[in-house]
């Protein structure tokens, strides 16, 4: 009645099955797992400076105003490793608005985190990673920001989930060079172009 | 000649019977994975991780389930996205983004978490964002090396007429 075949199937079966409830058992539990990490974020200095990045890709960018941030990032996150993290996604992003803009936000920092001895974060007079700068090419019309670390823990297996923590006010300070006009003339070029 | 034998055994109203079952399992496969396209909002909810950009995150062959929803994309999100005229469905991370007051429209800008720049090299010559109809769904879960079958039978073209060809004289052999 029982042949080979189907025995090999029903214990496949099986085995797939408690697999799947496995998996959505430690997907549900896992976001549950409290931690307590500590961080703080604390900006020394902001510049602005117009067109100096060459990106092959980007023909705005060398009329673009970039602004150039120093700061300190001291946070313990190793209490965020569980049994069920692969890694930390960690980032600081700023976010503002801006005349057109509802919501800009913009990562100007991250690191993958993949242990706990990595996770004890220590940066003096780190500058941005990635470069800071407004969808319109200048920073006008935007005074304040925020400065926002986030994590992104990657489970092994299971849910992805955020948690963003503290946030700290920044003032943009303008480029005082008289840098004004090229700007808005690649403005008004650009709006063309798309 | 199996066909002809099964039925002159059982009769023919047997042999359909069986023919709507197999219908019916297809049918309803079907209906499942269209359900929840509807559910998430995306046009294919589970995908397979084909390149290594996301490293050390995701693997070549991790399976990724995407719910996609109604609402603006965040920064940080992994997203799915196609770039138009483009077939490869990308997954990378959401580095920018601009949300037009007027319009709502988004404008984002993505990266892989292992490439040092971002992804204005992969759009469209001159694009330099990608917007919100793009996306094809944010990775919600995932689990590890599930897909990697799906990824040999697309590497190794043999392998798949093999496994067709197993399963198909099986099912010829086994009657009961």
């Amino acid at each position: 009645m029982y042949n080979l075949l189907q025995r090999l199937s029903g214990i496949t079966s099986f085995a797939m099955s408690v697999l799947m409830a496995l998996a959505v058992i430690i997907s549900v539990i896992t976001p549950l797992i409290p931690s307590s990490p500590t961080h703080q974020v604390t900006l020394h200095n902001i510049q602005t400076t117009t067109g100096r990045l060459m990106d092959p890709y980007d023909k705005t960018s060398k009329s673009a105003e970039y602004a150039r941030l120093t700061f300190d990032v001291d946070a313990d996150l190793s209490s965020m490793f569980n049994w069920n993290t692969k890694l930390l996604f960690a980032y600081i992003t700023a976010d503002y608005d801006s005349p057109k803009f509802d919501t800009n936000r913009v990562v100007i920092w991250d690191r993958i985190i993949r242990n706990k001895r990595q996770a004890k974060l220590r940066l003096r007079k780190h500058h941005n990673k990635y470069s800071f700068r407004n969808y319109a090419l200048t920073f006008e019309g935007i005074e304040r920001a925020n400065l926002t670390l986030h994590i992104n823990p990657v489970p092994y297996l299971g849910l992805m989930y955020d948690k963003s923590m503290l946030s700290i006010p920044i003032e943009i300070p303008r480029a005082l060079e008289p840098t004004d006009k090229p700007g808005h003339k690649a403005k008004g070029k650009r709006k063309s172009g798309r | 000649m199996d066909v002809l034998l099964h039925a002159k055994k059982y009769g023919v109203r047997s042999l359909l019977l069986q023919g709507l079952t197999f219908l019916s399992v297809l049918t309803s496969a079907f209906m499942i994975w269209k359900g929840l396209a509807l559910f998430t909002n995306s046009e294919s909810p589970v995908v397979v991780v084909l390149s290594g950009s996301m490293e050390p995150a995701y693997y070549r062959g991790d399976i990724l389930f995407l719910h996609n929803g109604y609402t603006p994309i965040e920064v940080g999100e992994v997203v799915v996205y196609k770039v138009e005229g483009k077939e490869v469905p990308i997954v990378h991370r959401v580095m920018k983004v601009h949300t037009e007051s007027e319009t709502n429209k988004q404008y984002l800008l993505t990266k892989g978490d292992n490439n040092s720049a971002d992804d204005r090299g992969l759009y469209n010559p001159g694009q330099l964002w990608i917007q919100r109809d793009d996306i094809i769904g944010r990775v919600k879960g995932f689990v590890p090396y599930a897909g990697m079958g799906t990824i040999w039978m697309n590497d190794y073209p043999q392998l798949k007429m093999g496994l067709l060809g197993t399963l198909c004289i099986l099912s010829l052999f086994s009657n009961d």
